[in-house]
């Protein structure tokens, strides 16, 4: 799956990777050959996804939380000179329920957005000289809320809306490196459980379900995907024909 | 009737194509071909294709080329280093999808004519390892299953496959085949692109000969491009065409096509697609209404209600009870030309799989009012109205 042939593994840092998508993707990767670079608050949970990870490869797990700036520059130290891959999958989802935009409490909308678009930047830059030496590709997992207007979702739609348009504009500007935002659609996961209290969304996929539409994002062309927005579980992941791009 | 009861229906046994059709005394343009149309349905035979279709009709083909997918392989059952991994359990692995030059979808079976998944402890632990070819030459990975089709694996080669096709791969093949067939015999006269791991088989009853006669009538020809995977034909039952289990496979179509598909509809003219690959290959690429060019993957599911309407005809081959194919077929010609025309091809006795007989249906009634079209050796098909199929 790398690009870079035998010379060396690829290198991959996944934020929120103790559950849900990211703990699936970072499985995935573990077994394609990547060396992980792992992170997620809860230090138990991520003790317990790294010790099942460690039979299938080199996994540096550092619990933290994004949005703390000395948490990120040891992530970035700890993925190294070069990156091939960074998915920024760890976000928040404010409270729960999910507040009406008349009720949120401000104090609410700036956590979220502290962690789901400030914290994001601040972590794209600390890896994007890393990113850049690899021809990497950086992921930016993203959500429909950015775009629907669903009552409730107001806060994190948001903060979702304008981590799509950094990474649109980060992959204007970054020359060595590809961005793309993937939206992983509805899933059974915490955050889901979280944004529904006390429903049964069993009828949800599991997360494994986008593991064929990463499959193919990893393998493509990184010009070719860059600056685009990708929903896991689509019909068809397109681009432009040959020649055009 | 739902559709889930629409789509099944008894198949004789006996109506296998057991070999191609050269082996069985005739050509590839040889074979029967049940013409269906809103005015009923009538045995030709492919080679009178010319004159079932009108000039400036437009056909779509697949030029996907087939490729060498099946490998022997054998299961690396002793730690990598011991120097002792040779005498692992023998199976063959069936390359189906090419995601990157090292990573594939593919399906490990007992045997060349067995379905998987292996027998041995389940679910196969996420990477084992394997050795494909006949030596032994390449060790692979095996990565995931894919999700919801535990059969198929995302498997990572530690080298390009390719050479090891070359050497040691044979086409997949499945258990109603008589003996095994060369490559040459899979591959159609449009195939340039190697990728499918089975044979996108509408259009192999196409020759170079018929191909110059199409081109005499005013018939138009346009490529595109999609690699089909492994269906694994007789699994038992096969896979509910109500659920959503296709995966994705790779298409490319390029502007000049979707310009001429475009250019047909604009002139009146028909699109026929050659195989239902094309159908999802276009039906994909007219997200945003026309057809457009556009490559990816795509896992579109093509069916009733679910139909973007970029074609008007179709030349596919004959397909199974409850497969995803006949409910694309039933999407887009509807329930009733599809029973009374399977009726007919199974009391006319018609030969399924890819070296079998062709069907042609033009749902769309003609513009024209006198039919312009001879029938010659076409005879009358007497069809049953009862909305049962024997």
């Amino acid at each position: 799956m790398s690009t870079r042939g035998a010379r060396s593994r690829p290198v991959a840092l996944i934020t929120g990777a103790s559950r849900g998508l990211g703990r699936t993707l970072a499985g995935f990767l573990a077994t394609a050959g990547y060396d992980l670079v792992v992170t997620a608050r809860a230090s138990e949970a991520l003790e317990a996804a790294t010790s099942e990870l460690q039979g299938a490869t080199a996994v540096r797990a550092l619990a933290g939380d994004v949005a703390d700036p000395a948490h990120r520059q040891a992530l970035a130290d700890a993925a190294g000179d070069r990156l091939d891959l960074a998915v920024l999958n760890a976000s928040s989802l404010g409270p729960s329920p999910l507040p009406r935009l008349a009720e949120v409490p401000l104090e609410a909308l700036r956590a979220v957005m502290e962690t789901n678009v400030v914290a994001q930047l601040a972590l794209a830059r600390a890896v994007l000289p890393a990113l850049e030496r690899a021809a990497g590709l950086l992921v930016a997992v993203t959500s429909d809320a950015a775009q629907g207007g669903y009552p409730g979702w107001g806060v994190y739609g948001a903060s979702k809306a304008a981590l799509e348009l950094m990474a649109r504009t980060l992959a204007a500007e970054q020359d060595g490196v590809a961005v793309v935002s993937v939206d992983p659609g509805d899933m059974r996961t915490d955050m889901h459980r979280r944004a529904f209290p006390g429903e049964d969304i069993s009828d949800r996929p599991v997360p494994g379900v986008t593991l064929p539409f990463f499959a193919w994002l990893l393998t493509q062309p990184r010009a070719a995907v860059s600056g685009r927005r990708f929903q896991a579980q689509a019909d068809a992941w397109t681009l432009a024909p040959e020649g055009t791009s | 009737m739902t559709a889930g009861a629409a789509l099944r229906f008894e198949r004789p046994s006996g109506l296998d194509a057991t070999r191609p059709p050269e082996q069985r005394g005739t050509r590839r343009d040889g074979v029967r071909l049940l013409l269906s149309t809103p005015r009923g349905h009538r045995h030709h035979t492919f080679r009178e294709l010319p004159s079932l279709l009108e000039p400036g009709d437009l056909l779509v083909v697949n030029d996907s080329a087939t490729l060498a997918a099946s490998l022997p392989a054998r299961r690396a059952e002793a730690p990598a280093g011991s120097g002792s991994d040779l005498g692992g359990e023998r199976f063959r692995l069936n390359l189906s999808t090419r995601y990157g030059e090292r990573l594939w979808l593919a399906e490990p079976r007992p045997s060349a004519t067995q379905p998987g998944p292996l027998p041995g402890p389940r679910p196969l632990p996420a990477g084992e390892r394997a050795r494909v070819g006949r030596l032994g030459q390449l060790g692979v990975t095996f990565v995931a299953p894919y999700p919801g089709l535990p059969r198929l694996w995302f498997v990572m080669p530690d080298a390009p496959l390719e050479p090891v096709m070359a050497l040691d791969g044979e086409p997949i093949r499945y258990a109603y085949l008589a003996e095994p067939q060369p490559l040459d015999a899979y591959q159609t006269v449009f195939a340039r692109v190697a990728g499918s791991a089975e044979m996108p088989s509408a259009a192999r009853p196409f020759t170079p000969e018929l191909l110059a006669a199409l081109r005499r009538r005013g018939v138009r020809v346009a490529t595109l491009t999609l690699h089909a995977g492994v269906s694994s034909l007789e699994l038992p039952g096969g896979a509910d065409a109500d659920e959503k289990v296709l995966y994705p496979e790779p298409f490319a179509v390029p502007a000049a096509t979707a310009a001429a598909v475009r250019s047909a509809r604009r002139r009146g003219s028909r699109v026929v697609a050659v195989g239902t690959t094309v159908v999802r290959a276009l039906e994909t690429a007219a997200e945003n209404g026309e057809v457009e060019a556009m490559r990816g993957f795509s896992r579109r599911f093509v069916r009733a209600g679910d139909v973007r309407g970029t074609v008007d005809g179709l030349i596919t081959g004959l397909h199974e009870p409850a497969s995803s194919h006949l409910a694309l077929l039933l999407g887009l010609a509807g329930q009733e030309m599809v029973r009374e025309a399977y009726a007919a091809a199974v009391a006319g006795g018609y030969l399924w799989h890819e070296f079998g007989d062709s069907h042609l249906l033009l749902w769309e009634p003609q513009a024209t009012a006198a039919p312009r079209v001879r029938h010659d050796g076409g005879q009358e098909v007497a069809m049953p109205h009862s909305g049962r199929l024997p």
